[in-house]
């Protein structure tokens, strides 16, 4: 039996599986099809019709299955999560696997189509050591996201030391809705 | 680095899995097979279990039928709400599954459950053991199933399909 207690080690082995059948426009398409439309359709359902309290909603639940360590900062005009400990990229850590190239990408990869449908824009950094954080906002708002600590105060992980050492390097999205948006690696960038 | 002391070759902080996941898994069968059909399927399921899980096959070879039986005991001691007795002698392990918690999750959250889904069991177990020198034969399904795993060779018949429920 394919099992959930290692649900994330399959998840990102399948990724560079379906890579390999059908390049990138297939893992895109898996992301959305499978993961935001099918899997994920009670989470579709709850942001689409609740907005930001139905991410609270969401995330409150899922996270807390998985095991993550975050805060949820929820403002009227944003709904932010500092991801300390991501329990997903955590076991992907600890028993070393690594199969596809940035398994990081597959939560804009579902969360993107999704928060466009309802009407959403994503502000999203991730170090590929399990720490990111998300500002999400109204696609009508074009207030950029927030400078580090002006909604989260010390939960912003941006303060962490552990956020950008010598070994990770950052990956960033600024009102994206599409895993593509990755904007270019600063000059110099590893 | 994984745990040393696991029957399991990939291990969590927390002792339990997200059941969420099950959905995820159902998913993924849905959409390889609309793309690449039931063959498709099939070697997803087969390549799954001969390269992800290429660290059971090492554990099995190496430990027999012992190794197996313990498997599956911490692997459904670590999957919410399965209820399963896993029982071996010289000859044979037998997982006897009285609640299979995929199915149990994927009814109870109203999900369409991918007809051929209890079919991944015997492929990935099946490609799993096929390093190893293990067979398996599995019977039922679509909640409840026997799972029966062997040394290769001692089973008389090959495993047939039509002896794996449909799932809905």
């Amino acid at each position: 039996m394919i099992g959930c207690y290692d649900f994330c080690g399959h998840y990102e082995w399948t990724f560079q599986w379906l890579h390999e059948l059908g390049g990138h426009e297939l893992v895109r398409r898996y992301w959305d099809e499978a993961i935001h439309l099918d899997s994920q359709q009670h989470a579709s359902a709850l942001i689409t019709s609740k907005g930001f309290a139905g991410m609270d909603e969401y995330w409150g639940h899922t996270l807390g299955e998985e095991g993550g360590v975050w805060e949820v900062t929820q403002r009227e005009d944003a709904f932010r999560i500092d991801m300390h400990h991501c329990p997903s990229k955590g076991f992907l850590i600890r028993n070393d696997l690594k199969q596809y190239p940035d398994y990081c990408d597959h939560c804009l990869g579902w969360i993107g189509p999704l928060m466009k449908k309802a009407g959403f824009v994503v502000n999203h950094e991730h170090n590929h050591c399990g720490q990111c954080w998300w500002e999400i906002k109204r696609t009508d708002d074009p207030a950029p996201a927030s400078a580090p600590g002006a909604l989260s105060g010390e939960a912003d992980v941006r303060l962490h030391d552990d956020w950008k050492t010598a070994e990770t390097h950052l990956d960033t999205y600024e009102r994206a809705t599409d895993p593509d948006d990755k904007l270019p690696a600063p000059a110099g960038a590893h | 680095m994984p745990a040393t002391d696991s029957p399991l070759p990939y291990t969590d902080t927390k002792p339990v899995g997200a059941a969420d996941f099950y959905a995820a898994v159902n998913a993924t069968f849905r959409f390889i097979e609309k793309q690449s059909g039931i063959a498709g399927l099939r070697r997803y399921w087969t390549e799954l279990g001969t390269k992800y899980y290429a660290p059971v096959t090492r554990r099995w070879r190496e430990g027999g039928l012992p190794a197996v039986a313990d498997h599956w005991r911490a692997f459904f001691a670590a999957e919410p709400e399965a209820d399963v007795e896993v029982t071996h002698d010289a000859s044979e392990v037998v997982v006897a599954v009285r609640t299979c918690p995929a199915i149990r999750y994927l009814r109870e959250h109203g999900r369409e459950i991918v007809p051929c889904f209890c079919q991944h069991c015997h492929f990935v177990s099946a490609a799993m053991g096929a390093g190893a020198g293990i067979d398996v034969r599995i019977s039922g399904g679509n909640g409840t199933c026997t799972q029966r795993f062997a040394k290769a060779g001692c089973f008389p018949e090959p495993q047939r399909l039509e002896d794996i429920a449909t799932a809905s």
